[in-house]
C-alpha cells in the first residue's frame, strides 16, 4: 500500500442549503473515506461566505473544510465523484499537501538548529539592514 | 554609399551594452543622488515556510483590485517566496476565495 498522504479538501455549498443537507454531505464523505482505510483529521464550518466571483447564481457559499490522511488515490476519485454529484455542492477543491508540509518540517528544523548553533544573531538572514 | 563592414559592426555594439542611450543621457548623469530604500521580502523577514492558501487576507495585499499578483520588484518579496506565493493565490482563485484577473 502506498504511503499515507495529507489533503485538504473543501467544498462550497449554496448559501441556502439547508444545515442538514451539509451534514449529509459531510457524513457521505467521511463513509468513503472510512470505506478507503483513510481517516478524516479534521472538519470545519467556515460558514457562508463571500464567493471572489460568481459560482452559478451565488456570490456567497458555504465553506465547509476538511483535512483527510489517505493512502490510495482512489480515495480522492471517489470523494471527487461524489461531490460532483451532489446536488448542493457548487464547487470542491482537494489538495495535496503533505509534501509541502514536510518541506516546511525540514525548514523550520533547519532554521532551528542554525539557531541553536549561534544564537548571537538572527540565522540566515543578509547583513543589508544595518542602519 | 557603400556600406563598409567595419561601421556597422562597431556601432552594433556600442547600442547593445553600456554606451549612452540616444534620449535619455543628460539627466541622469548625477547617479546615486536618493539611495532608494531596499525593499525586503516580508516572508523572509516573518521566517515563513509555508504560505497558506487559506489565508485569503494576507493574500489579498499580493493582488491588486483587479486580481492580478503584484510583480516582486514591486512587492520585494524574494524569489523563493513569490513562487509560494503564486501557488498559494491560484489555489486560493480556484475556491473562489480569491478573484480571478476579472472585474475593475
Amino acid at each position: 500500500m502506498a504511503e499515507e498522504r495529507f489533503y485538504e479538501l473543501i467544498f462550497i455549498c449554496r448559501p441556502d442549503t439547508p444545515e442538514t443537507d451539509i451534514d449529509k454531505v459531510l457524513s457521505t464523505l467521511q463513509q468513503v473515506v472510512e470505506e478507503q482505510k483513510g481517516r478524516v483529521e479534521k472538519v470545519e464550518k467556515w460558514g457562508v461566505r463571500k464567493l471572489a466571483y460568481r459560482i452559478g447564481k451565488s456570490r456567497e457559499g458555504f465553506f465547509v473544510f476538511l483535512a483527510i490522511y489517505g493512502r490510495q488515490g482512489e480515495m480522492i476519485k471517489e470523494l471527487e465523484r461524489r461531490l460532483k454529484v451532489s446536488e448542493p455542492v457548487l464547487k470542491y477543491m482537494t489538495v495535496r499537501i503533505d509534501e509541502e508540509l514536510k518541506r516546511q518540517r525540514k525548514l523550520s528544523e533547519r532554521r532551528e538548529r542554525r539557531l541553536a548553533r549561534r544564537p548571537r544573531k538572527t540565522a540566515g538572514e543578509p547583513a543589508a539592514a544595518s542602519g | 554609399m557603400s556600406t563598409t563592414p567595419v561601421t556597422p559592426q562597431h556601432s552594433g555594439r556600442s547600442s547593445h551594452g553600456s554606451g549612452p542611450r540616444p534620449g535619455g543621457d543628460r539627466p541622469r548623469k548625477p547617479r546615486r543622488q536618493y539611495v532608494r530604500k531596499r525593499k525586503v521580502c516580508r516572508f523572509c523577514v516573518d521566517k515563513v515556510d509555508y504560505i497558506d492558501y487559506k489565508n485569503a487576507e494576507l493574500l489579498q495585499t499580493f493582488i491588486l483590485d483587479r486580481g492580478k499578483v503584484i510583480p516582486r520588484r514591486i512587492t520585494g518579496t524574494c524569489a523563493r517566496h513569490q513562487r509560494w506565493l503564486k501557488v498559494a493565490i491560484k489555489r486560493a482563485r480556484n475556491i473562489a476565495l480569491l478573484p480571478f484577473a476579472a472585474g475593475a
